[in-house]
């Protein structure tokens, strides 16, 4: 499914003192099938940019295309738009309100009309895709632990099957191991089952590893896009006042202090080895 | 300081098993500790039962003074609590510290801001900014920062280190031990057990333990242990400068 921003404004508080530009003349394509990192100091109108995409938020000026659904000012929108798109909020509290992980995964499946008797397995399911047993079923969401809230987050979206999967924030609170079978879960479903990914994330050496697309936010605008080489390797990337992949920033350095181009490296055996060649 | 001592603890009494058994931790004054851990090991419930919120007896005191609910208003004097995710903040104070810490942050917008229309990440700068106006002794972050991109998480944690150059006792817990190269000492907590407790520069040696606690190593330190291993290195260095300069001489 398509998702086309086409000069898309965001004013929050309009013609009030407080009024603040959110999101300013933005115009993008989001890549179909792909993992696409939005990346962005505090403030830059990364949240607000997925608010728009689910309908949580309206634009004050410009269009939305999703598929064949269009968003804009004040249009009303048709639920079937949500179906399409599941949403894992930063913080897992604001989205449970149910009293256990069972009735909480099992809402949004019944407001799509799943035959009830697959119900059960269908939780089941996205637990164990998150890497929880079904020991947590009938656990208060509320009561466990911040990791473990955002995997019964993710599993609650997952759980509904949607073509367009949205992470804001998605790695906070979890452990390397949870990371990193976050990562495999992101691959499987952008692979297997051709979703697209839109993650929301401060967090660029996860971004790093993962994203195949990234767009660059600063002050409400989208100001560079391109794959990670294109974007981390752009001079101007500096300006926008994000860090860079820490294993960039040690080549970077190296080069600086020493004039030696110890080349571009995802991985830190493969750093080892160029330092090994050039010590 | 900070002195935690034979806490046992279990979620119910129905359930057998305990979640601490015979915890004992001291932080002394001044100290800038990382506690780290995978999910589930127990500190979200130590932080709880740091803070009073959890009611336990005679097993914790805060610079000697017991923590009991009769002590609460002066142990709350104490702390300074930055956690995940801040709700709305009332009366905040904006000293003059508080709005000179703002200007370095170059965040004096939202100390005049609409708090409604803040994102989480911004309320994570406020709830510092509002601590720091209460001047807490002891300064104690749940994954405080997470919000925060990693520029202006650097800045935050110099200002910390330079309050606790001048006396604060700072513990951070966090599942990301790059954080622990801000601070001094590292203590590992897994299945409500310690498991590591030192220096940051002998912690990070234990490669083995850290990653089979499910928490992978700081760049430098993994980065370190490797050269030292092809003997480029004799010693660990938490220094991107030094570990640059050390390299090639």
């Amino acid at each position: 499914m398509e998702i086309k921003y086409n000069e898309v404004y965001y004013t929050y508080r309009e013609n009030t003192k407080l009024e603040k530009i959110a999101l300013n003349d933005v115009t993008l394509n989001i890549k179909q099938g792909k993992i696409n990192g939005i990346i962005g100091t505090i403030g830059s109108g990364k949240t607000t940019f997925l608010e728009l995409m689910d309908a949580l938020l309206l634009p004050t000026m410009g269009t939305i295309q999703l598929g064949e659904h269009k968003i804009e000012h004040q249009k009303k929108l048709k639920n079937d738009v949500r179906f399409e798109i599941g949403y894992v909020f930063g913080n897992p509290k604001e989205q449970f309100f149910l009293p256990t992980v069972k009735k909480e995964i099992a809402f949004a499946l019944k407001q799509f009309s799943y035959k009830l008797n697959k119900i059960d397995k269908q939780i089941s399911d996205a637990l164990k895709m998150v890497g929880l047993d079904d020991s947590y079923l009938e656990r208060n969401p509320l009561e466990l632990s911040n990791g473990e809230m955002r995997k019964v987050a993710i599993a609650s979206v997952l759980a509904f099957n949607p073509k367009i999967l949205i992470f804001d924030e998605p790695t906070i609170g979890l452990d390397s191991i949870s990371k990193n079978s976050f990562l495999k879960m992101l691959k499987l479903l952008k692979n297997r089952y051709h979703k697209t990914i839109i993650i929301v994330t401060h967090d660029i050496n996860m971004i790093h590893k993962i994203a195949d697309y990234l767009f660059v936010f600063h002050k409400g605008k989208m100001v560079l896009e391109g794959n990670k080489y294109e974007v981390f390797g752009n001079e101007q990337f500096e300006q926008y006042q994000l860090k860079k992949p820490t294993i960039m920033e040690f080549s970077d350095l190296v080069l600086k202090q020493k004039g030696i181009k110890l080349g571009y490296r995802d991985d830190v055996n493969d750093l080892i080895k160029d330092i090994y060649r050039h010590v | 300081m900070i002195e935690i001592e034979d806490l046992t603890y279990k979620y119910n009494s129905i359930d057998n098993n305990e979640l601490f058994h015979e915890l004992s931790l001291t932080l002394k004054k001044g100290s800038f500790t990382t506690l780290v851990g995978p999910i589930g090991c127990g500190k979200t419930t130590l932080i709880k039962i740091l803070l009073g919120q959890i009611k336990i007896d005679d097993k914790i005191r805060i610079d000697r003074i017991l923590v009991s609910e009769k002590n609460k208003e002066q142990i709350q004097k104490k702390i300074g609590f930055i956690p995940q995710y801040s709700d709305e903040l009332h009366d905040i104070s904006y000293t003059k510290y508080v709005q000179t810490i703002a200007q370095q942050l170059e965040i004096e917008y939202l100390l005049k801001a609409d708090q409604q229309h803040l994102s989480s990440g911004e309320k994570q700068l406020l709830s510092f900014l509002n601590v720091l106006g209460n001047k807490p002794q002891i300064i104690i972050l749940d994954e405080a920062f997470t919000l925060i991109d990693e520029r202006k998480k650097k800045q935050i944690f110099n200002i910390l280190t330079q309050l606790n150059q001048q006396g604060i006792t700072i513990l951070n817990f966090t599942n990301d031990l790059e954080e622990s190269l801000y601070g001094n000492d590292i203590v590992l907590l897994q299945n409500g057990t310690i498991i590591l407790n030192g220096p940051k520069e002998q912690i990070l040696k234990e490669e083995k333990t850290i990653k089979k606690a499910g928490l992978e190593l700081p760049f430098l330190a993994d980065l370190s242990i490797r050269l030292m291993y092809y003997g480029v290195l004799d010693h660990m260095i938490l220094d991107m400068d030094e570990m640059v300069n050390t390299i090639w001489k």
